[in-house]
């Protein structure tokens, strides 16, 4: 599944500036680095088909998701894009078994086009490599982890075998400690599940643990793309930063 | 003996300050009354302050301890009522006006009457009367259907009201096909026709009583307000109006 | 109580229960409209809707006895079409109470449905669901506590309504009567023994009413339930 992700010309008002983005991304994990208030979550909301662009087109692998020129429009449900929000958005009143289990039913009956769920997203399967089988049976969402909510977030995702995953600031709000357990997780969704893999992050070192390639967004445009190593240089352990003369690559370009 | 009391009232020295009389009279009054009201208070210089309704429901505020000077009832059974309570002025009751209970219809309604018994057609599906165990005008139409023997067959489908205007207003509406009012009421609107008139001879004696009453503040501008209303002037108004003038 | 104190009881509840089922769809879909989304106009329906909770009840009653008389606007339509009467009939106690309600249940649901994070929603469209799915397993479990009280806020005003079913659909017993009219009209005849009998009923089917909707929301806090 080496879709890529095209985004052209998309522009939408993010207070109190405007969106303006044009990148391609590659299979992988890309990060979505910038700092607050970039517009990494509408980039985010815009893909996932939960806000409009004023203008632009977005196009996933073969498919075109939205294209305001054309008035195409696909509904979120039909995306086939996986969207885990900062605090893992899991539904209050149904159990963690039932959580997990919301999307896939409904992924394998409307496939649509799309075909059937890969096998590589069984239950089993993500179960396992999330380690999520002690937790399934607690019936009490309220008593997870911050740490463990994200882990079922993710499962959630995943079990409608999505073509493209995008994880917002997953790792935000834990402490160093969770973040160090939680972060092999996410490594090993990478390696097992072979979907691409969009990471919004502002902290540097999460970006280079996990990402290929990287985004930068600031005050809504996109100020930089390319290899996470041509992009980062070491500062004070255990911390990194944008090198000062990071060169543009790939199509990319500053607006 | 009544005569005497308010001669003696007339030439009593006048109150230097303006009296204020509260009035409690029947809805069927209103119209007439208010017609009355600004040329008595231009020649007594008191002030009169109404309030209509159905005579049950003003007796029974009076009961209850509403303040009020005069009472002017639609029937008898209310100011019997009030009587028995002692709430009366010893000597200022007198029955004043007489009226006629009349069957109205909405003015485009089609439907010829040839008697009462007409309210039986199934074409007539309501009709508006004011709450007939209460009011005095809904009092009259029971008494009146009963003796024909037609209260029977048309309570089902009677509709009660407030009061007398109420039932005005139910007819004009065309909400009913029919109601029963006093032959005063219907002839003050132009939507409602008279569709029988009930004979004089058939119907009950409908008897308006006057009286000023026991709490009353100021007791000589009442008994001066019910020599007016017994007097010239008023009877002209009350017989323009449609209503009989007893004595 | 008598055979007609038992009619008046059994007409009441039929009444305000059913003038209650009948504004709850259009009621929680107005109220999700007004919480999830902005038009030009929304000022004027938020004013609209909110009219019957700030008029005079007779006032509304007077207004309703206008359109639905049998020479209104709407009354002589369904005269008209459907043959059917619904001033003075018990018609006009259902639309009375329902109109007198709808405000207060709208309210509600409105909070109710303003306070399901949207985030949740999102969520669960991008898991596969459309709007009408997410609607029925995200937003109304969710909302259900709330829309439980509205519903239960609206039967109780239904219950007690008068001013404007007196106006729009009279007091004529054993058709059109509830408990709130029996009292008054047995008050105006003088028989108040009488009228503190129904005045009795009143309060234990109020109470009774109150009680069974506590009890109900508390059953429902269940595992996760935000409270």
């Amino acid at each position: 599944m080496s879709s890529t992700l095209r985004l052209s010309g998309l522009r939408a008002p993010l207070a109190p500036f405007a969106l303006e983005v044009s990148a391609d991304l590659r299979a992988g994990v890309t990060a979505l680095f910038g700092p607050s208030g970039s517009g990494k979550t509408t980039l985010l909301e815009i893909v996932a088909g939960l806000r409009r662009p004023t203008e632009g087109s977005v196009r996933l692998g073969e498919r075109m998701l939205v294209d305001t020129a054309a008035h195409v429009w696909v509904p979120p449900e039909r995306r086939r894009i996986g969207y885990v929000p900062q605090d893992g958005a899991l539904f209050p009143h149904l159990s963690i078994r039932a959580n997990v289990l919301y999307g896939s039913r409904s992924a394998r009956r409307g496939g649509e086009a799309s075909g059937a769920v890969p096998a590589a997203f069984s239950f089993e399967s993500v179960v396992e490599t999330l380690e999520l089988g002690p937790l399934l049976d607690r019936p009490e969402i309220a008593s997870l982890s911050g740490g463990e909510r994200q882990r079922v977030a993710l499962a959630r995702a995943l079990l409608t075998g999505p073509e493209l995953l995008l994880l917002d600031e997953p790792l935000a709000g834990l402490d160093a400690a969770l973040k160090a357990r939680v972060l092999p997780y996410l490594a090993r969704v990478r390696d097992e599940f072979a979907v691409p893999i969009i990471f919004v992050s502002h902290h540097p070192a999460e970006v280079v643990a996990l990402c290929d390639e990287v985004l930068v967004l600031e005050a809504g445009r996109v100020l930089a793309q390319g290899a996470v190593a041509e992009l980062f240089e070491p500062a004070t352990e255990p911390s990194y930063v944008l090198r000062p003369s990071a060169p543009l690559s790939g199509p990319a370009r500053m607006i | 003996m009544k005569r005497l009391l308010y001669a003696l009232l007339l030439i009593a020295p006048p109150f230097t300050g303006a009296a204020e009389l509260t009035v409690h009279a029947a809805a069927s009054l209103t119209n007439a009354l208010k017609e009355l009201a600004p040329v008595y208070e231009k020649q007594s210089g008191d002030k009169l302050l109404f309030n209509f309704g159905a005579s049950s429901l003003l007796a029974r505020q009076i009961k209850e301890g509403a303040p009020a000077d005069v009472f002017f009832s639609a029937d008898e059974a209310q100011m019997d009522g009030l009587e028995k309570a002692g709430l009366l002025l010893a000597g200022t009751r007198e029955n004043l006006l007489g009226n006629t209970l009349v069957i109205a219809v909405p003015a485009d309604c089609t439907i010829i009457f040839n008697s009462a018994a007409d309210l039986i057609r199934p074409e007539i599906r309501r009709v508006a009367v004011a709450e007939p165990n209460s009011v005095p005008v809904g009092v009259y139409t029971k008494v009146y259907l009963s003796r024909l023997g037609l209260w029977e067959k048309i309570s089902p489908k009677v509709v009660p009201t407030e009061n007398v205007r109420a039932s005005l207003a139910a007819v004009e509406s065309g909400n009913v096909e029919a109601g029963t009012v006093y032959k005063t009421d219907a002839l003050i609107s132009k939507k409602v026709r008279v569709a029988w008139e009930v004979p004089a001879t058939e119907g009950p004696r409908i008897v308006y009583p006057l009286a000023a009453l026991q709490g009353s503040k100021e007791p000589g501008a009442a008994g001066r307000f019910l020599a007016f209303l017994a007097g010239p002037e008023a009877r002209g108004v009350f017989t323009g109006s449609g209503f009989a003038v007893l004595k | 109580m008598t055979a007609e104190d038992w009619q008046i009881v059994v007409f009441t509840l039929g009444v305000s229960g059913l003038g209650t089922l009948l504004i709850l769809p259009p009621g929680m879909g107005l109220a999700w409209l007004l919480a999830r989304r902005d038009w030009p106009g929304k000022a004027l329906v938020e004013t609209l809707v909110a009219l019957p909770l700030v008029l005079p009840p007779v006032a509304t009653g007077l207004i309703l006895l206008r359109l639905l008389g049998r020479r209104g606007p709407l009354g002589g339509l369904v005269e008209r079409w459907l043959g059917v009467e619904i001033v003075f009939t018990w018609r006009a106690v259902v639309i009375a109470t329902a109109v007198m309600s709808f405000p207060l249940f709208v309210r509600a649901a409105r909070v109710a449905f303003e306070e399901v994070p949207v985030r949740l929603e999102q969520v669960a469209r991008t898991l596969g669901r459309t709007r009408a799915q997410v609607f029925l397993s995200i937003t109304l479990p969710l909302a259900a506590r709330g829309l439980l009280a509205g519903a239960v806020l609206a039967f109780a005003r239904a219950l007690g309504e008068f001013g404007a079913t007196v106006m729009v659909a009279g007091n004529i017993p054993g058709k059109t009567a509830t408990l709130s009219l029996s009292i008054y009209g047995l008050v105006q005849l003088g028989q108040d023994g009488a009228a503190l009998r129904l005045l009795a009923v009143s309060i234990v089917i109020a109470a009774a009413s109150l009680w069974i909707a506590e009890f109900w929301l508390r059953r429902r806090t269940g595992p996760g339930l935000i409270p």
